[in-house]
């Protein structure tokens, strides 16, 4: 096994056969990728130049097989402040309008969730290949119709969900697939702020439009805008997906200054097949413990954000100097292999942890945008891959589907005051990400 | 803490074998003892059960009532009184990050890049205090505390009469006592890669010890160059034999995060040790070169 392989960032991952045995979704930013798409194009039009829009923009500008060639946002200065990047682009205010450029082959749809699925569907009528910010979409509904038609036209779909492509993810669910840390036992997911949740806004009848995510109207609020990446989590781990949901959600602090009508504290509670269960948790009116993702292990413990690994175990006991035994016990003599370096975790839990990897970038959380070395750059990239190549990745719009699915259901779960289950007509074909047996 | 397991095998009667494993010092200490009698390799276990607890005390930085927490805790302020094993020990973690050029430091994980060219602490003899330099000072004795643990029980073990022994700190730190029943010595393979059954190298140890340094077995790199004050990322891992298990201990840590430019003067120093570098690939094919 090559680990050096994770070591580099997807752009220069140089992916070995058996990391896309395992991740087939990282095929679309392999070598191999790179060099069929070197001197092509990908025609890119970016629908929703906002704050989300502008941090595409600053990847897509390092991105030589990237030309962006159409913007659209229904706000001018937004408009106005992509086209600086782009100078030679065309500007639409209608994305309708975008989608019926020829010069335009894929768009990236970065606006308000209430807009993803018709935006989405309909960018993939008009035969462009499609990137669309999680989640997917404002419904159950809707995230249903969204697979299936895509499944109809053979559409090319990514749903925004960046830690597929977050090298420390890989290499740490890589990690848990090998057993490293024994049978998963729990998976606990927080995300906590300490801000009000609001973009300046220039004059009152602007407040619902860029405020959105703070009306029910346009919004599933923290289930949809944070715990749809951490819910993935769960059965990206464990191999299988939530039996049933309960949670609880409330407005708590940011009562006094505006009229928001979506939760600002909630927590969810996914319970597995298995009997694991999976928390999310995350209060905008308070920082201290920022963000954490941790799949908790029989035999250890790793940390997602941070990428470090905590053992509860010392180490597997030796069948090495056994054999020793045995042979003094058989009355001979041969080479005994048990010498290597350390089993390093140390189990204290006060010890600090190992680093998966080097160079761990880590990530508070704190950013309502975006944030650096999170794999949005490389999702990015894989998608302006995708279309040149016309490559639909395996696997990614499953576990995107999902994540959207229960991020959903747990906000009803909230809002019903009951423990709720995935509706049957809901169930689309899901094959877990596993690479043990 | 107690023994873990203990088993006793009188299949050979020849050569009766007796196996134990301790959990200690955030792993596992294992132990092969030859031609002893049960009830007494039952009593030695205990005895290096007992030792091995006292010495995790002593030398952790995890726990509170720990000596060494004590003085990381306060030694940035003020001169810390140590007992004479502490203070001991501190001395000659200072001798060897001079004897090493800085490459072995104990204060190489605290938040001072560059700590190695210079000492983190300073001992008063005349008071048996150590005094930190800087608040941001740490000291870790995760590298010296095994080799150290290994070399005080063999020397338990060879006291209680035992000839043909082996001890087995993690795997990656391993003292012999005498040789194999079957053999001249003791054959030790090194793993060419985490469950490949490939060895990468035959080590063979007689009265003496051994110690590998180089990434962890899930790829983690959790040593520091004390020069620099970053992880060392570097794809290959070293071995030290020699006389004595603290010594090897010390040296492998030292040559793997030293540049290969210097290791050839370092081991020159020890006389009587020796270093092995294997480099193996992903499929477990290795080159084996000796640092000379």
């Amino acid at each position: 096994m090559d680990r050096k392989e994770f070591l580099k960032d997807c752009g220069r991952m140089g992916l070995a056969g058996w990391v896309l045995s395992i991740f087939p979704w990282l095929e679309s930013c392999s070598d191999r990728t790179r060099q069929e798409v070197q001197g092509e194009k990908a025609r890119i039009g970016i629908i929703g130049t906002g704050s989300r829009g502008l941090f595409h923009i600053q990847h897509l500008l390092q991105m030589p097989q990237v030309e962006v060639t159409a913007l659209c946002d229904d706000y001018t200065p937004h408009l106005e402040d992509a086209a600086q990047y782009y100078p030679s682009a065309k500007l639409y205010s209608d994305y309708r309008r975008l989608l019926e450029d020829r010069n335009v082959d894929g768009v990236i749809i970065a606006t308000p969730l209430y807009l993803h699925a018709p935006m989405t569907l309909d960018a993939m009528e008009a035969g462009k290949r499609v990137f669309c910010e999680k989640a997917m979409a404002y419904s159950q509904e809707d995230c249903l119709r969204v697979y299936n038609r895509r499944k109809e036209l053979g559409a090319v779909l990514f749903i925004g969900q960046q830690r597929l492509f977050d090298p420390k993810y890989i290499k740490a669910m890589s990690m848990i697939h090998e057993g490293r840390i024994g049978d998963v036992v729990g998976v606990r997911n927080y995300w906590y702020r300490n801000n009000n949740w609001r973009r300046d806004v220039p004059s009152p009848e602007l407040e619902r439009r860029i405020n959105w995510r703070l009306y029910s109207e346009y919004s599933r609020g923290l289930m949809t805008e944070l715990a749809c990446h951490q819910l993935q989590n769960g059965s990206w781990s464990i191999g299988m997906l939530p039996e049933q949901v309960m949670g609880s959600g409330h407005l708590v602090h940011w009562t006094k200054e505006d009229k928001r009508d979506v939760f600002d504290t909630v927590s969810a509670i996914f319970t597995y097949p298995n009997g694991v269960n999976m928390t999310f948790e995350s209060i905008i009116s308070n920082k201290h413990f920022g963000m954490g993702e941790q799949i908790l292990g029989s035999q250890g413990t790793i940390d997602l954000v941070s990428g470090l690994i905590y053992s509860d175990e010392p180490m597997p006991k030796g069948s090495g100097i056994h054999q020793l035994v045995t042979q003094i016990e058989n009355g001979i003599m041969s080479n005994s292999v048990f010498a290597g370096t350390s089993w390093a975790a140390e189990t204290s839990p006060l010890a600090p942890g190992l680093p998966i990897m080097p160079n761990v970038t880590v990530n508070t959380g704190e950013s309502t945008i975006g944030a650096e070395a999170d794999g949005s750059k490389e999702i990015i990239e894989a998608f302006a891959n995708a279309v040149i190549t016309g490559r639909q990745p395996e696997k990614i719009l499953e576990e995107s589907y999902y994540a959207s699915q229960f991020a959903l259901l747990a906000d009803r779960a909230m809002h019903e005051n009951r423990i709720l289950t995935l509706d049957d007509r809901f169930k689309v074909p899901y094959e877990p990400i596993r690479n043990r047996a | 803490m107690t023994v873990e397991e203990f088993r006793y095998s009188t299949k050979n009667a020849l050569h009766p074998v007796a196996y134990a494993s301790i959990k200690a010092m955030h792993t596992r200490l294992e132990m092969v003892l030859v031609d002893m009698a049960e009830d007494a390799a039952r009593a030695l276990c205990e005895a290096v059960e007992t030792d091995t607890s006292e010495m995790e005390r002593r030398f952790s930085r995890h726990e509170a009532a720990a000596a060494l927490t004590v003085v990381n805790m306060r030694g940035g302020r003020e001169a810390v009184g140590v007992d004479d094993e502490l203070f001991m020990a501190l001395e000659l973690c200072e001798a060897f990050r001079r004897g090493t050029e800085g490459y072995f430091d104990i204060t190489a994980c605290s938040d001072c890049a560059g700590v190695g060219v210079r000492a983190g602490y300073a001992l008063d003899a005349a008071a048996h205090t150590v005094r930190l330099y800087g608040a941001g000072t740490l000291l870790d004795m995760g590298g010296f505390a095994k080799g150290y643990a290994l070399e005080r029980l063999r020397r338990r073990v060879a006291d209680s009469g035992v000839t043909q022994a082996v001890l087995n700190f993690g795997d990656s730190s391993i003292a012999a006592i005498g040789h194999h029943p079957y053999g001249e010595w003791w054959p030790v393979g090194v793993g060419a890669s985490v469950g490949q059954p490939s060895v990468a190298h035959e080590f063979r140890l007689r009265d003496s010890a051994l110690s590998v340094s180089g990434r962890g077995r899930g790829g983690e790199y959790h040593i520091f160059d004390p020069h620099s004050g970053e992880r060392v990322v570097r794809e290959e891992t070293v071995v030290v034999e020699g006389r004595s298990a603290l010594v090897c201990e010390v040296l492998s840590t030292a040559l793997y995060a030293a540049p290969d430019s210097r290791r050839k003067s370092i081991i020159s120093r020890y006389e009587g040790y020796a270093a092995t570098v294997l480099r193996c690939g992903a499929t477990g094919g290795c080159k084996v070169r000796r640092v000379e």
